[in-house]
């Protein structure tokens, strides 16, 4: 390259750095212009579900879950614009969606289940199957690199936000930005985190009975027996160990015994082992809530049973032999009637009012 | 003019001294700090490791954790005056084996600051008691130690004061099997099964101005299972019969769990 040419390609890169510089500059100032006024967001914890604790440094704000709620709606979010959050996390399915294991962008399957994101703000012993981040403002950063999902990196991702038409003055309006370049993976993940925070269901019918509002049918009201074993008058099925009141999940991890395993080095997927390091939570999973769990088929970390009568018939029979299974687990000996009770009750923890709420608001 | 200028100084300082004079000094204070430890008839006890029930019989724990309440200090023997040191706190022994430093080390509670003194004895509550039985998880925020839904069974209206879980060799097959109901789900709860008991050191607890002291309070699990013979129905040379009492959550029940909570009267021993 000779002198001249030098010349030019630098006299070029000077004009493309000073009119980029402008562009942020220019838009900059456009974003001052837009009002930061945050808004509390007005949220309704129903009678009877945890207290509502978001963190101090991301509280809710109207402005803030709008813009998660588009964020976690939005193509964008994947390297080929194909796959949102949305995508594997489908509000008519209970924020799941429908199969054993979600494919991402690259048609490559995931290991696992997606999991629902239903009462998602209550948690606070880690997420995922396998507990890996302690936060949703962790545990959202996460899809967009991984391969199997949304196989993005957020540097893009990053520059493309901050050049789209809309998001520069969401941001500002959500978190008060000055300078589009602050516009950031962790600004994102806040948002997403706060849009999953006001997905709160606790109006299915059990909470209408336990509110004195509604009655269980016959059958409905034996399943809730042999679940939580009230009295003696029906057999004891031990649900209520792990999945209690009022998210019908304890937040603990437990192996419950559907991988039969003669030592701990059986278990394929270690689950909270693999993350803590410890050979006894090898083959422990974190217990699912069961609210809406009618609605998120397949069942397990690994979808293996695709009907809540397989799942009974797993509990039923007592699990697989494992080194560190649950000793709550153990042959129920429940007749064909008793399990159809139980399943009548795991039907009562639908809400649908949460569901067709938020298929209107997403139509 | 002169004259009351210097009385008016007169009385302003005499009136600060007098102020100086009645302003409470602080009382002398140590440190007091109380361990959990637990044992297995006398040994370390440690998660998911055999022991012998009994000669025939070994079990492996998977859980052994319980409230501890109203914890204080006694100035006399006679429990009139207390010095109140824990409200309400929950104790989880379950350490397994890769874990010996922590399981010798036991559970410590935080440090309190007590009145510099002698005290003659140490009260400790197993359980919850009935006012704070009477809340339950969803009246307290997440890092509270009663916000733990895993330890409230809303068929009782209770907190499950203490879970003992595990596994043991029923059928002497060498295999702890859940699959052929094996397992050990001793949960124990509902006020009545509420426990206190008060301990006196062979010397005196004492107290020394910005001292620390730690107060250890040993528990062996063994212990909690025995039983009085005839109550019970045991046949295990007073062990509690695990085969057939494998759980307790219901009424008929309650009388296993009620003496399981009694015995950690006996099991709990201070340093």
């Amino acid at each position: 390259m000779n002198n001249k040419n030098l010349f030019a390609c630098l006299l070029l890169s000077l004009g493309v750095w000073t009119g980029c510089k402008e562009v942020f500059s220019s838009q900059d100032s456009r974003l001052s212009q837009i009002a930061y006024a945050p808004e509390p967001y007005p949220i309704q914890i129903p009678e009877g579900l945890p207290q509502f604790e978001p963190p101090a440094d991301n509280p809710l704000t109207v402005a803030g879950v709008a813009l998660g709620k588009k964020l976690f709606h939005d193509p964008i979010l994947s390297a080929d614009s194909t796959q949102s959050c949305a995508s594997c996390h489908l509000s008519s399915l209970g924020f799941t969606d429908g199969k054993a294991f979600s494919k991402g962008i690259d048609g490559v399957e995931g290991r696992r289940s997606a999991m629902s994101l239903i009462n998602v703000a209550f948690y606070n012993t880690g997420l995922f199957w396998d507990g890996r981040v302690k936060t949703l403002e962790d545990q959202a950063l996460v899809p967009v690199e991984d391969p199997v999902e949304l196989h993005h990196r957020w540097e893009d991702l990053e520059k493309q936000l901050r050049r789209h038409p809309e998001y520069p003055g969401l941001f500002r309006q959500a978190f008060g930005i000055e300078r589009i370049a602050e516009i950031d993976k962790y600004l994102a993940a806040k948002a997403i985190a706060q849009f999953e925070r006001t997905l709160i269901s606790g109006d299915t019918k059990f909470d209408q009975v336990m509110r004195g509002e509604e009655k269980f049918t016959d059958d409905e009201a034996v399943g809730y027996d042999i679940f939580f074993d009230f009295t003696d008058k029906h057999p004891d099925a031990e649900c209520g160990h792990c999945h209690n009141a009022p998210l019908f999940t304890t937040q603990e991890y437990e192996n419950n015994g559907i991988t039969a395993a003669q030592s701990f080095e059986d278990y394929s997927d270690p689950g909270l082992g693999g993350v803590n390091g410890k050979k006894l939570d090898l083959g422990k999973f974190r217990i699912p809530s069961l609210r809406n769990i009618a609605l998120t088929a397949p069942y397990m970390h690994d979808g293996r049973f695709k009907t809540l009568e397989e799942v009974i018939e797993h509990y039923d029979a007592g699990g697989e032999y494992g080194p560190n299974v649950s000793p709550v687990l153990r042959p129920l000996k429940l007749n064909k009637t008793q399990k159809r009770q139980l399943i009548a009750f795991l039907h009562t923890l639908t809400d649908r009012t949460f569901v067709s709420d938020l298929e209107t608001q997403n139509n | 003019m002169r004259k009351f200028s210097f009385l008016l100084l007169f009385a302003t300082l005499f009136i600060a001294s007098s102020c100086d004079d009645d302003t409470p000094k602080p009382e002398p204070a140590g440190d007091i700090q109380i361990t959990f430890k637990g044992n297995y008839d006398g040994e370390t006890f440690y998660t998911q490791k055999a022991y012998d029930y009994t000669d025939d019989m070994p079990v492996r724990f998977s859980a052994f954790n319980f409230f501890v309440a109203n914890i204080s200090l006694l100035e006399q023997e006679d429990a009139t005056e207390e010095t109140e040191l824990i409200d309400i706190d929950f104790i989880d022994l379950g350490f397994d084996e890769t874990q010996t430093a922590e399981a010798e080390a036991g559970v410590t509670v935080s440090a309190m600051k007590v009145p510099a003194g002698t005290y003659r004895g140490l009260k400790v509550g197993f359980g919850v008691p009935a006012d704070l039985n009477r809340t339950n998880p969803v009246d307290y925020g997440s890092g509270d130690v009663l916000s733990k839904t895993s330890h409230y069974w809303s068929a009782w209206n209770s907190y499950i004061f203490s879970k003992i879980e595990g596994v043991a060799d029923v059928d002497g097959d060498g295999q702890f099997e859940t699959s052929e109901g094996e397992g050990l789900t001793l949960h124990m709860g509902t006020d009545a099964t509420y426990t206190e008991r008060i301990l006196f050191p062979s010397s005196p607890i004492v107290v020394d101005e910005d001292g620390s002291i730690n107060l250890t309070l040993n528990i062996d699990l063994k212990t909690l299972f025995y039983m009085p013979i005839n109550e019970y129905d045991v046949n295990n040379d007073e062990l509690l019969d695990i085969e057939t009492f494998n759980g307790t959550h219901t009424d008929s029940e309650l009388l296993i769990a009620k003496q399981l909570m009694r015995n950690f009267s006996e099991a709990t021993a201070l340093d």
